[in-house]
């Protein structure tokens, strides 16, 4: 479950927070937005995924979405939300 | 000098022009760790410190996106600014060769940030062997808004803008050169380097 959007402390973009904490497995989560043909860096600790606006997911499961627009960023939550879902839970040790 | 987009940054450079120096600018490019809008940041300060001191200054971009990623999945996280900064400094020491420049600049002020400690700033620099000229060193944070809202720079660097991703959760604040050194051995520092300053454009 995550809060509600918000902007983060610089304004610069919408973050999202889950609530409770909810580490993610990234390796998986990197794998499943591949096989969709996302384009992502993986970064270990982050993962900045290609849709639009760019998202930064952390292994916290927090969430950002770099733009000022909240439909926009609405819209890239709800697209990422079926693979943030399936793979909650902790790294799976990479 | 090493512009961020920052507050202090142009603030440095003001001073610096202030006094006659002729500058070279360089701007180290974190996105995907960060938006446009520090790029964009940049540029306004530049321009209009351009305009005010009638010089050209020079601004190179410097990818540096790559090498967070690097260093991200390569080496210890707390220590990630210091790692990040040694790549910074080093970045404008091969543009300083370039444009025959005598000295380096930024505008760190002591214990405004996790890089910004005695130790850290030491262990940065001990990667580079050009002289390093911080104007601010011993401003505090107020003192360096008043002058940045007496410039005009204040407007432009509080825009609203994304936060480097790269910095850790809990960053060291006291470092031992050792430990960074031994770190930094993970990756091909020069590699790195040499693909960043290649890719460098000037604007």
């Amino acid at each position: 479950m995550y809060r509600k959007l918000r902007l983060c402390s610089n304004s610069g973009a919408y973050e999202a927070i889950p609530d409770p904490p909810r580490p993610l497995d990234l390796v998986r989560v990197r794998h499943a937005l591949e096989q969709e043909g996302i384009a992502v860096v993986d970064a270990r600790v982050m993962l900045i995924v290609g849709l639009d606006p760019e998202v930064t997911i952390s292994r916290n499961g927090r969430l950002l979405f770099k733009t000022r627009d909240p439909a926009t960023a609405e819209r890239a939550f709800d697209r990422l939300q079926k693979f943030l879902a399936a793979f909650s839970g902790g790294d799976s040790g990479q | 000098m090493l512009m961020s987009g920052g507050i202090d940054s142009p603030v440095a450079l003001d001073l610096l022009l202030r006094q006659g120096h002729e500058m070279v600018a360089v701007h180290m490019d974190n996105r995907p760790f960060t938006d446009d809008s520090p790029l964009e940041k940049v540029v306004d300060h530049l321009a209009l410190l351009r305009e005010r001191y009638h010089q050209s200054i020079p601004l190179y971009l410097i990818p540096h996106g790559s090498t967070q990623v690097t260093l991200m999945r390569n080496t210890d996280r707390h220590v990630g600014c210091v790692l990040c900064r040694r790549f910074m400094w080093r970045s404008a020491e091969r543009i300083a060769e370039r444009e025959h420049a005598t000295f380096l600049a930024t505008g760190e002020a002591l214990g405004q940030v996790a890089s910004q400690t005695l130790s850290n700033m030491r262990n940065a620099t001990a990667s580079v062997h050009l002289p390093i000229v911080r104007p601010l060193i011993g401003f505090d944070k107020q003192e360096i808004e008043a002058v940045a809202k007496s410039i005009g720079t204040y407007g432009i660097s509080t825009r609203p803008g994304v936060c480097c991703q790269a910095v850790p959760d809990k960053p060291a604040t006291r470092t031992q050169l050792v430990q960074i050194l031994r770190e930094e051995e993970k990756v091909s520092v020069e590699e790195i380097l040499d693909e960043c300053i290649r890719k460098a454009v000037v604007l």
